[in-house]
């Protein structure tokens, strides 16, 4: 029974990490533009996609060109940006949300049209490694490295966003547009950095995806969804918020699962239990400011 | 001037006009809807491929009248599949149609195709719902196995090479695959006298199966049954070796011939056993008959693979050798009438690269069954051994899987 505990906690915790990596990016563009990404979740599949070719063409590590497709991605979502969002920043909520959702669509049949809809996936060694402890115990060496990857990214971001010049100003800007700009700051050009950053996470995350799931075109709107979910359970303009959303869904996904006859079947209906249940107790997630008024 | 181009334009139109009617008395259509887009491009894409190349191979010329293929694009939806079933049917008015190859695309067409009842050949659908709706119907024509075919293979073979009182563990995904293919798998590997030790579903699509795996490794079953779909089935197959499930033996359903699955799998495929009508290396003997149309496997594979760039997998061959069936029927009924087609078809019997290709009533609804042997294979050290049927078998040893070090 212990042993069957700590896997759960183990399991757990390793999927939070995963779970953090698909969310904090959308959290980032979110808590300063106040524009949800629909096509976060494909942003995250180009990032599997150039994981994928790096690796199966050049043989190149997905850890090792995870910061190339990082900075392509940062490239990507800040020319996204500047060609689409920028020009319907003043618009109504809708019109944003239908704009991210269509070039969700079409980042999605671009993929379809370029490399068909075939499952893909990297193949690094320690994709396939575990720890076993116990015959109850396993540890997933690709999962332990997600979490890692997911630990380094909260503290970077972190970091940034409190000691760096722009960091302060991308905050300033989250906290109040008006006075932000009052002070000199170019708001435009934050929301631009935040967009690119949080593409640049989105790709990240992409290359440790490619390891840990099929890569398919498809493979960006379950993310992107489990991503929203999070960020509206952790509160929508709050990186810590989104970590403990991420942890939260996490190990009640896996506790169900694990304790739940046919319990994994139920698992994912929890996230979107619990995201109901938080929009109405406490719209503003765990620690979010944005709710029903904003 | 103006007159004078008005005068041309009248005569273009009225030619273009009377040009219709000529050119659909000259040409036969086949409709074809396919998921060219979305979650099942793979398979409409690959339907797509060998009908296209078996059109080709046939001359691009039926009865005397030119072949036109039109391809319709279902987008893996079943409100798009409806559209595209009507239009073929109501609107081009098409007397054939080839595919879709997924059961949902294909049971959302079934009220569109009841009310022209074209001469329907499907050479997809596992799952036994397409029997139960439409199997008596005369005019559909299933070139592919049902679900239950699989598992009465499986659980034979099985019985054969690893004895009895052995225990099963069954996974399944909670969509329509899974939930079809379960009852069959319970039903035959019981009739051969395995005992289930557990069912677990999934979620097609969950990211994380460990809480599944774990539950199949307290069951100490001898066997794993996978009833997912591709996508399922590399995360099952990744995740199973990683957590190191230690059932010696893994079983699926259509993935493993799969080249896609093989790749994104890399050694955590090492043992799978897997069920297909097709698989490379597979060596079947021209049709006497037709020695063009179903030469030789190599030297099909050897066209094909000239042609695409790429090796065929299995509907790519399916739907190439269900596609040469019609056309070798509307040549034989002399014409596009698909009553005489349908009587045709029933009589044919032509020996292709994936077994025997002839019509026969499946004993459980549908009265046009073909190609409902399939070929039990395994993975072993990268290459596929192939364990069922006997004409094709180069193993008669199940290898264990293989777990890391």
């Amino acid at each position: 029974m212990v042993g069957l505990l700590l896997q759960i906690l183990a399991d757990a915790l390793l999927l939070g990490g995963v779970y953090t990596l698909m969310a904090i990016g959308l959290s980032l563009a979110f808590g300063v533009t106040r524009i949800i990404n629909f096509a976060h979740g494909d942003i995250v599949m180009y990032g599997a996609y150039g994981a994928f070719f790096a690796f199966a063409g050049l043989n190149i590590d997905p850890l090792l060109s995870l910061p190339i497709v990082a900075i392509l991605g940062g490239i990507g979502g800040y020319l996204l940006f500047k060609l689409s969002l920028d020009r319907i920043l003043n618009d109504v909520s809708i019109n944003q949300v239908l704009l991210t959702f269509g070039l969700g669509l079409i980042l999605q049949n671009v993929a379809v049209i370029l490399w068909t809809g075939d499952e893909r996936s990297t193949t690094p060694a320690y994709a396939f490694d575990s720890w076993q402890f116990s015959d109850d115990i396993v540890i997933a060496k690709g999962r332990v490295i997600a979490f890692g990857i997911a630990v380094l990214f909260v503290v970077m971001l972190l970091a940034w966003l409190r000691w760096s010049e722009l960091g302060r100003a991308t905050r300033a800007v989250s906290q109040n547009q008006a006075a932000a700009s009052l002070m000199g700051i170019n708001v435009r050009a934050m929301y631009a950095l935040s967009f690119a950053l949080s593409s640049a996470f989105g790709t990240a995350t992409g290359a440790i995806m490619s390891f840990l799931l099929p890569i398919t075109p498809f493979m960006g709107f379950p993310i992107m969804v489990k991503a929203f979910a999070i960020i509206i359970l952790g509160g929508m303009d709050s990186v810590i918020g989104t970590v403990f959303g991420a942890f939260f869904l996490a190990i009640a996904e896996t506790a169900i699962a694990y304790l739940v006859p046919q319990g994994i079947g139920w698992a994912e209906g929890v996230a979107f239990f619990l995201l109901v249940l938080m929009l109405i107790a406490r719209p503003t997630g765990i620690l979010g400011t944005v709710g029903r008024d904003a | 001037m103006i007159t004078v181009r008005s005068a041309y334009l009248v005569a273009a139109l009225a030619l273009a006009t009377a040009a219709v009617p000529a050119q659909a008395q000259e040409t036969i259509k086949i409709g074809a809807p396919l998921a060219l887009s979305g979650k099942f491009v793979s398979y409409g894409a690959a339907a797509k491929r060998g009908m296209e190349m078996a059109v080709d191979i046939y001359g691009g010329k039926v009865a005397g009248k030119k072949i036109e293929v039109l391809f319709r694009d279902t987008q893996s939806d079943a409100q798009a599949a409806v559209n595209s079933f009507t239009q073929l049917l109501s609107e081009e008015k098409v007397n054939y149609l080839v595919g879709p190859i997924a059961t949902p695309m294909a049971m959302a067409g079934l009220p569109a195709w009841r009310r022209t009842k074209a001469l329907w050949v499907v050479p997809g659908v596992t799952t036994p719902l397409l029997e139960e709706e439409a199997g008596k119907e005369p005019m559909l024509f299933h070139t592919f196995p049902y679900a239950y075919h699989y598992h009465i293979s499986l659980a034979k073979i099985l019985r054969e090479r690893l004895g009895a009182g052995k225990t099963v563990a069954i996974i399944y995904s909670d969509d329509s695959y899974g939930r079809e293919h379960l009852p069959y798998a319970q039903k035959f590997f019981a009739q051969e006298g395995f005992k289930i030790v557990a069912e677990e579903l999934v979620r097609a699509g969950a990211t994380d199966l460990n809480p599944v795996l774990a539950k199949i490794r307290r069951a100490h079953a001898d066997i794993l049954l996978g009833l997912v779909q591709t996508t399922d089935g590399i995360s099952l197959t990744k995740q199973a070796y990683v957590q190191r499930l230690g059932v010696p033996y893994l079983i699926g359903t259509a993935y493993p011939q799969l080249k896609q699955w093989q790749d994104a799998t890399a050694e955590a495929q090492e043992g799978w056993v897997g069920v297909t009508t097709y698989i490379p290396g597979l060596k079947a003997k021209a049709d006497s008959k037709y020695p063009k149309l179903f030469p030789d496997s190599d030297k099909w594979i050897a066209e094909f693979t000239r042609r695409y760039n790429r090796e065929p997998e299995f509907i790519d061959v399916g739907a190439y050798v269900s596609t040469c069936m019609l056309l070798i029927a509307i040549d034989k009924a002399g014409g596009d009438d698909k009553e005489k087609v349908a009587e045709e078809l029933k009589k044919l019997d032509v020996h292709t690269m994936i077994g025997r290709g002839h019509f026969a009533p499946t004993g459980n609804g549908t009265l046009n069954q073909a190609f409902s042997d399939v070929i039990v294979h395994q993975r072993v050290k990268g290459k596929d051994a192939i364990l069922f049927p006997k004409e094709f078998e180069t193993t008669t040893t199940v290898e264990q899987a293989a777990y890391p070090k």
